[in-house]
């Protein structure tokens, strides 16, 4: 291989990887002037270039041509490319890519059947939205905020920003405690979260269990409603309520007989097996209202377990969802189906 | 018949306020070999750069074939030096050229004669100094003495009227440098060039001279042939001379 | 003299003698039929010889700044603009600058000991005793040859930064190959490559020429030769840097 041959061939390879790359850039001076030229007047140009592109609707369609002052206005010629038309009653404004990107001009076609020819005026244009301007209005909203901030500071004395500080510190603390309760308690918290899912795996059945109930207890709510009797709802026990009224009755005659004066309070004293029915009947009604009274029983134990409790609380939620079609019933009536599965 | 070629008038040069030529007033006659003899670092190469117009003195005058050529442009000061050829210390060739490139390059250079001209010439100057057939081999791979053979051709090459010897014989082992001593002699009666050595080896060129002149301390204190410089009564020359060792040397003569 | 005046009257003597030594070089290119071999053979040495170390500083260089750049883009989400970034580097700045110096380190450092040596062995002062210019014969092919060959390799070392900026940010940093590409060509234009070839060319001026000079210049044996080398490397690449500024600046 001779001199000239090597200093060819590098030669020769770098003139092709030179053309290579001028060609992907693509912009061999002239190549791009051609086309029709249009001319827009703006009060500002502030940013556009020679060579800055045109767009309309983002696609590129030409690119600034010049740039002259025209009485106080700026003169801008823009050449477009060939088979491009512009309708005549179009805008064009300034535009920048991003707040620090170059500018462009952006022509914004109109409706006009009729379009620009070769050294139009596109008419309309759109005012400049200067950033400096721009930046002026933050920088002045900027100062006012800041100036406010100072009244608020001289408004506020060492004593309130104390109390302040303070106030900070203890919610500072507080998170600072909640955060170490959590810490401590993570075992606990993952077991109750385990619990919680087997229990609601375990309810499953429950509340599939609890919407047959939930019919029933249904029917016994609509009972009451028609007077079919109030306790015997609760106890579901007839003959309680057949000697509830049979007492009512016995009671009415006894007081019917007193009314009529067939006996005296003796002779009433005198049947000892009525007077202890009643008493005994008394009795009972009052225990039972006393005990729902005070909660015992399953509602007393799913206030004072906290774990049932929570467990309920999911359940009832599973039992919401299931019960999409009876979503109109109160949350009285699903306790009341959770109080039917737990008797 | 003694034709003054060269005519060196009241040359000064000094160096840094240190005074390396102090007045020397030289003839060198056509046709003769004349050796300036001094101490190493005397001042001689100095004096022999100024002859071809390597360095500018600061006062003095040199005229070669009747040019005085201390104020000649470079152009016109080419001109002259196409008259000379050197021989350089260490022969100077040019290491990125083989030795058949080198006798030629002066050919190529100021000739338009064909290539086979050229050639055939190159071959008569190695032939001359007895290097034919190694015009193949690389600066590098020859040694000193041999350096100094393709240095000579090379200066032959372009058949100047004068050449230039600085210390032909430095550096060599004396069987070489007796060959190369010889070699100059030949060349030079063959020749009849003018040639003009410059050299502290005073045994040696006593051989070869037809004429010496002595330089010391910027100077030039004896000229004549060998002959009449080793009788020359100077404390300085006779100094000079008792420095070599061989008192009572016979110099050469033809 | 002082000790500030003396190395400010030495510097402005070099600069003196470099300018003259450029003009003379001029002279003796226009003056006399250019030795086409010589330069050839300059060419092979500077160019094509400088091609590998080239190819190397251009792709890593490339490589680098792919990753650099990405690495700062990439907090602003706008990693697609790293192609334009190591394109832009690379053909306004990073690849004649580099190309300058290691043409500088390879080619010039050559230079410089070459002429030294020749200065050294009395082989320039032959040439001159045989009435030919040392200028046309040594230094012209060398300026000539660096002038035309560091825009060539430039140009190489461009491409290969860009390719590297490429492999680099689109196959293994997954930025888009779209956008990647886009971006570049829409931020490179030819004049920031030509401007960078023009850089180049004065590079190669400059660094072939204070090599020369300096090896031109050398005295004192094979010690002076080792030293102009070290200072031709020196000088050359504090004279491409200084002129990269200045010529940036004016091109701008």
């Amino acid at each position: 291989m001779t001199t000239e041959l090597k200093v060819g061939i590098v030669v020769l390879i770098s003139i092709a990887l030179l053309f290579y790359m001028s060609v992907r850039i693509g912009k061999f001076g002239g190549l791009m002037q051609q086309g029709y030229e249009l001319k827009v007047n703006f009060e500002n140009v502030g940013g556009l270039d020679n060579k800055s592109p045109v767009q309309v609707a983002g696609v590129e369609v030409g690119q600034v041509k010049d740039i002259k002052l025209r009485k106080y206005h700026a003169r801008v010629t823009l050449i477009i490319t060939p088979g491009v038309k512009i309708p005549k009653d179009s805008k064009a404004a300034i535009k920048s890519f991003g707040i620090l990107g170059d500018k462009y001009l952006e022509i914004i076609p109109g409706q006009s059947a009729q379009h620009l020819k070769d050294r139009d005026t596109i008419e309309n244009v759109t005012a400049y939205a200067d950033y400096d301007e721009l930046f002026d209005t933050v920088s002045q909203a900027a100062k006012s905020f800041g100036r406010t901030m100072d009244d608020l500071n001289s408004l506020l004395g060492e004593k309130e920003k104390q109390d302040i500080r303070s106030a900070f510190q203890n919610i500072q603390q507080a998170a600072g405690e909640f955060k170490g309760l959590i810490a401590d308690n993570r075992d606990n918290v993952a077991v109750i979260t385990t619990n919680l899912a087997v229990a609601s795996e375990q309810f499953q059945p429950l509340v599939q269990k609890a919407e047959a109930t939930f019919s029933g207890v249904n029917e016994i709510v609509q009972g009451v409603k028609e007077g079919k009797g109030t306790l015997g709802l609760l106890v579901k026990d007839d003959k309680l309520y057949k000697d509830a009224s049979q007492t009512v009755a016995s009671l009415q005659s006894i007081s019917s007989d007193i009314n009529q004066g067939k006996g005296s309070l003796g002779m009433l004293m005198k049947d000892d097996s009525l007077y202890l029915d009643a008493k005994e009947t008394v009795k009972n009604l009052r225990d039972m209202t006393d005990g729902i009274n005070r909660g015992e029983g399953t509602l007393g134990k799913l206030v004072k377990d906290p774990t049932l409790a929570v467990e309920a609380e999911k359940t009832m939620k599973k039992v919401q969802k299931a019960a999409e079609g009876v979503q109109e019933q109160t949350p009285i009536t699903i306790l009341g189906t959770i109080f039917g599965i737990l008797f | 018949m003694e034709e003054t070629v060269i005519r060196v008038l009241d040359l000064y040069k000094s160096f840094n306020s240190h005074r390396v030529l102090d007045g020397i007033n030289l003839e060198i006659e056509r046709g003769k070999i004349t050796v300036i003899i001094g101490k190493s670092g005397g001042g001689k190469s100095v004096l022999m750069k100024h002859l071809i117009g390597l360095m500018k003195p600061d006062r003095g005058e040199i005229w070669i074939d009747g040019v005085e050529i201390t104020r000649l442009k470079e152009r016109e000061l080419n001109k002259v030096r196409r008259k000379f050829g050197m021989l350089f210390q260490e022969a100077a060739l040019f290491d990125s050229m083989n030795v058949m490139e080198n006798v030629e390059f002066p050919l190529r250079e100021h000739t338009s004669m064909p290539l086979k001209e050229i050639r055939r010439t190159a071959d008569d100057r190695l032939r001359e100094v007895g290097l034919l057939g190694f015009g193949d081999k690389m600066p590098s791979e020859l040694s000193g003495g041999m350096k100094k053979r393709v240095g000579l051709a090379r200066a032959l090459a372009l058949d100047p009227e004068m050449i230039l010897f600085d210390e032909p014989t430095s550096a060599l082992d004396p069987i070489i440098s007796l060959t190369i001593q010889d070699l100059i002699k030949e060349t030079q009666m063959l020749l009849k060039k003018t040639y003009v050595v410059i050299s502290h080896d005073i045994a040696g060129m006593f051989r070869i001279a037809d004429k010496v002149a002595m330089l010391y301390e910027g100077k030039i204190i004896a000229f004549g042939t060998p002959e009449e410089v080793k009788k020359n009564p100077d404390e300085a020359v006779q100094e000079f001379l008792r420095a070599t060792g061989m008192p009572g040397f016979v110099g050469g003569g033809v | 003299m002082n000790s500030v005046v003396a190395p400010l009257r030495k510097f402005a003597t070099e600069f003196g003698a470099i300018w003259l030594l450029f003009l003379d070089t001029v002279y003796w290119t226009f003056r006399s039929r250019l030795k086409l071999g010589y330069l050839f053979k300059q060419m092979e040495f500077v160019g094509v010889r400088s091609l590998g170390v080239v190819i190397i500083t251009g792709g890593f260089t490339g490589m680098v700044l792919a990753l650099q750049t990405y690495y700062g883009f990439r907090k602003f989400s706008s990693e697609g603009m790293v192609g334009a970034t190591v394109a832009l580097s690379m053909t306004r700045e990073l690849g004649p600058v580099l190309t300058g110096l290691m043409v500088t380190g390879r080619a010039g450092s050559a230079m410089a000991a070459q002429l030294g040596s020749m200065r050294v062995t009395e082989q320039i002062d032959a040439l001159t005793v045989m009435a030919l210019s040392p200028i046309k014969y040594l230094i012209v092919p060398r300026v000539l040859a660096s002038l035309f060959m560091l825009p060539v390799l430039t140009i190489i070392s461009d491409f290969v930064g860009i390719v590297g900026g490429y492999l680099v940010g689109v196959k293994m940093l997954s930025i888009n190959e779209g956008v990647f590409m886009a971006r570049m060509i829409k931020y490179v234009t030819l004049d920031d490559i030509y401007n960078g070839l023009v850089k180049a060319a004065v590079f190669g001026v400059l660094l072939s020429l204070i090599s020369c000079y300096k090896g031109f210049n050398t005295k004192g044996g094979a010690e002076g030769v080792g030293q102009s080398t070290t200072q031709a490397v020196v000088y050359s690449s504090i004279a491409i840097l200084i002129s990269d500024y200045i010529l940036t600046s004016l091109m701008w």
